[in-house]
């Protein structure tokens, strides 16, 4: 998932479609994402090239929302509802995930086993 | 013959020389008649000219420049203390030699003159704005002319005077921060605000020598000058009053010292009087070539406030009986009546007043309250008296009865007397103006005009950075915490619950802020935590591991510099995160700085050994927590703070739930 900046990035992404969850007043989606480009890129454990400085999902809460559609920990999340999410704040990221008018937010996210398994899937 | 000093007999012994004299005309006998009020005035002019012997000893025998000021003012304000009060004197005698008149003469009647009740003016804040050209005042060029000036305050015969206050081009106003209060004023009364200064150079002889010798002349000049002034000033060369004529008394002033000049003056009155700063005209005498010129723009600022004693005291108190107009005519309510400001308080007894119990009711008397007394009341011998109001739309009248016709006709005379009172203190009695009496200590501490924490905090090498954090807990929690990033300080989290600060080395602090620190392992996550987690969990192991490296360096803690301040708010500006992450560390305390070194080899520690157990679903990094709370949300306050914190730790890579 390294890029070379300028240069467009490619991805093999899956589609994940997370239906928010009421509870109480909030809507949650059961995840937790860190990173950013205002964040320090060396601490984050999922990245595989330490200067990436995507939105990581860190942790996935069991039986959420996300947990049920499919999202893993150590995701990269590329788009969030069409939003890009590879050069953004970690301020930003978040806001965008929990706009309050959506109940449904479908993000594009990447990890290295998805990139392996088309690979092997070409071979 | 007969001293000024020594009271004099009110009674003449028949067949002495005085009484020959006095036949004969020469002497007055009212000279000699002392009345209460001239032998106070005459103890005030003893004081006053003791006084002023002293200032101009004072004057000749010191060398300093400021101390030469002040006596010179001290000086100034004797003199025309001493001129106000011998005017005084003389009116008064005059006074007496027209009543005396006039009760020969017999054909004044009675005066019905009724006199309005004194008050209590205070005059406060004053400030006079300045008008330096642009030149002198910006480009700072040349010498910095100096003034010292002062201000002379008179009601009558009552004159104050306010500190002196040196005067140069770096100020824009002059500001007098005396409280002036005159005890007994009449409505009528004229406050003339008198300006005097003096320039505060080194020569104070008149013409421009050369510096150096000019300062050598007045400097020998001054002990024989001195010499001079004592010979002077020696009571027996003045004259004494002569009678009938003005004062002739001999006012020398000492040729040489600094000599105060008035500068501008104006005239205060009672329609001048306002609860709040006003501001006034004043008009200037001198012009730029005087070397006492300090360039006026020509006003005066001032709070003049007054207080009548119609509205602070109790003007009469008795028992009544009241009934509301209208009513059961039995109905008669005992009371005792106080009459202050624009109420008569009607309390049920006499002692609840220092029981300080609220009245019954409270009957208001201004200027719309109409008040008659009324010839027949058929169930009471005694005349009543009916006061009327306006309450919102409506009128409402209380009957008011006293005990005899004596206490009736008293209590009508002191209504009217408040009437007349209020008419003629006019606005003074709408509301009771604040009058703060000056405190007699001056406050030590001098109020900075900035804002910033550095000059409110007081931090003494010896306290470590906890007092500090302290410090800037408290004021935390002041502020207004917001989920705006940019609405808090940004030097807030530097000493907040990060691991990354140390917090001491001996002792644990007490913050309520620290309070919700173990509950920092709850899902709302932008925790710090988490990242190191390798480390103990507990702070108290967490500071026991860090004893070590800092008792070593210097327990000092510098006080936080003001660029400190600066380089966090532009910091700030440029947004939070990783910007902050070099250059927070405070650049002053050594004390922190061992620390960053030991904390990023834990730190990699912490990383690598999670990416090796990258794809395992529990790595090191995910907070604890229990299934039970990890869809509940903590408070948005609290959430708002550690976002915060967060947010602007640059050691912490940021985890946000969603």
């Amino acid at each position: 998932m390294s890029f070379i900046p300028g240069q467009p990035v490619t991805a093999v992404v899956q589609r994940i479609e997370i239906r928010k969850l009421q509870h109480g007043e909030h809507l949650i989606l059961g995840f937790s994402i860190g990173g950013g480009i205002d964040q320090d890129p060396g601490q984050n454990p999922f990245s595989e090239d330490k200067s990436d400085k995507g939105i990581y999902v860190t942790r996935v809460t069991p039986g959420g929302p996300a947990e049920v559609a499919g999202l893993m920990m150590g995701d990269k999340v590329m788009q969030v509802n069409g939003w890009d999410m590879t050069m953004v704040t970690h301020d930003q990221a978040r806001k965008r995930l929990t706009k309050k008018d959506e109940d449904i937010v479908r993000l594009l996210v990447t990890r290295k086993s998805l990139e392996q398994a088309v690979r092997h899937s070409m071979m | 013959m007969f001293c000024r000093n020594q009271t004099t007999r009110a009674t003449i012994a028949r067949g002495s020389a005085l009484e020959m004299e006095i036949r004969r005309g020469k002497f007055r006998r009212s000279v000699f008649l002392d009345t209460l009020q001239d032998s106070d005035i005459q103890k005030k002019i003893d004081h006053e000219i003791r006084m002023r012997d002293g200032a101009c000893k004072l004057l000749a025998a010191c060398s300093q420049r400021d101390q030469a000021l002040e006596a010179s003012k001290s000086l100034l304000t004797c003199n025309i203390r001493i001129m106000a009060y011998m005017s005084e004197l003389q009116r008064m005698k005059e006074a007496q030699v027209m009543q005396r008149v006039a009760l020969r003469s017999s054909d004044a009647g009675p005066t019905d003159d009724r006199l309005p009740c004194k008050g209590k003016v205070a005059i406060s804040d004053l400030r006079i704005p300045l008008m330096w050209k642009d030149t002198e005042y910006f480009k700072n060029k040349g010498e910095l002319h100096r003034c010292a000036v002062f201000c002379l305050l008179q009601v009558g015969a009552e004159i104050h005077d306010t500190d002196m206050v040196i005067v140069d081009r770096t100020l824009t106003d002059i500001c007098f921060d005396n409280t002036i209060v005159f005890s007994e004023a009449s409505p009528g009364f004229e406050l003339r605000v008198e300006l005097y200064s003096c320039c505060s150079e080194e020569d104070y002889s008149a013409g421009s020598t050369h510096r150096k010798l000019a300062s050598k002349l007045s400097s020998s000049l001054g002990r024989s000058a001195g010499k001079k002034l004592r010979v002077a000033m020696d009571p027996g060369a003045c004259s004494p009053i002569s009678n009938g004529g003005g004062a002739t008394l001999l006012l020398p002033l000492p040729s040489v010292g600094p000599k105060y000049h008035l500068l501008a003056h104006t005239t205060l009155s009672l329609s001048h009087v306002q609860d709040s700063f006003r501001t006034h005209d004043l008009s200037i005498s001198g012009n730029e070539e005087c070397s006492h010129w300090v360039p006026l723009y020509g006003n005066v600022c001032c709070r003049l406030a007054a207080q009548p004693h119609c509205m602070t005291q109790q003007m009469i108190s008795g028992c009544l009986k009241v009934k509301q107009f209208g009513g059961d005519p039995q109905s008669w309510t005992n009371v005792y009546g106080v009459l202050k400001g624009t109420n008569l308080f009607c309390y049920h007894r006499q002692e609840d007043i220092e029981a300080n119990v609220e009245p019954a009711f409270t009957i208001s008397i201004n200027k719309k309250t109409r008040i008659r007394a009324s010839e027949k009341d058929l169930h009471s011998k005694a005349q009543s008296i009916c006061i009327s109001n306006h309450y919102g739309g409506e009128e409402v009248t209380h009957t008011l009865s006293a005990d005899s016709r004596e206490d009736t006709h008293r209590w009508m005379e002191a209504f009217w007397q408040q009437f007349y009172d209020m008419s003629q203190w006019k606005q003074c009695c709408d509301d009771l103006m604040k009058i703060e009496l000056p405190s007699p200590r001056k406050p030590t501490l001098v109020t900075s005009k900035q804002g910033s924490l550095y000059h409110e905090m007081v931090i003494d090498t010896s306290d470590d950075i906890s007092t500090v954090t302290d410090i800037l807990a408290r004021r935390m929690q002041e502020l207004e915490l917001r989920s705006q990033l940019g609405t808090s300080p940004p030097w807030m989290s530097l000493f907040e619950e990060s691991p990354g600060c140390p917090r001491t080395h001996n002792r644990l602090p007490h913050s309520p802020l620290r309070c919700p620190r173990p509950g920092l392992l709850s899902s709302e996550a932008s925790l710090t935590s988490d990242s190191y987690s390798p480390c103990s969990t507990s702070p108290c192991s967490r500071h026991s591991g860090w004893a070590e490296p800092l008792s070593s360096p210097s327990s000092h803690f510098r006080p936080r510099t003001l660029s400190l301040d600066a380089k966090l708010s532009t910091l700030r500006g440029r947004g939070y995160g990783g910007v902050l992450q070099c250059s927070c560390q405070p650049p002053s305390s050594s004390s922190l700085a061992p620390i960053p070194a030991q904390r990023i080899p834990q730190a990699t520690l912490s990383c690598s050994s999670s990416t090796s157990s990258n794809s395992s679903s529990e790595g090191s990094h995910s907070p604890e927590l229990s299934n039970g709370t990890s869809f509940s949300r903590p408070s948005s306050a609290r959430r708002s703070l550690r976002n915060l914190r967060a947010k602007l730790d640059p050691r912490n890579w940021l985890q946000s739930q969603v």
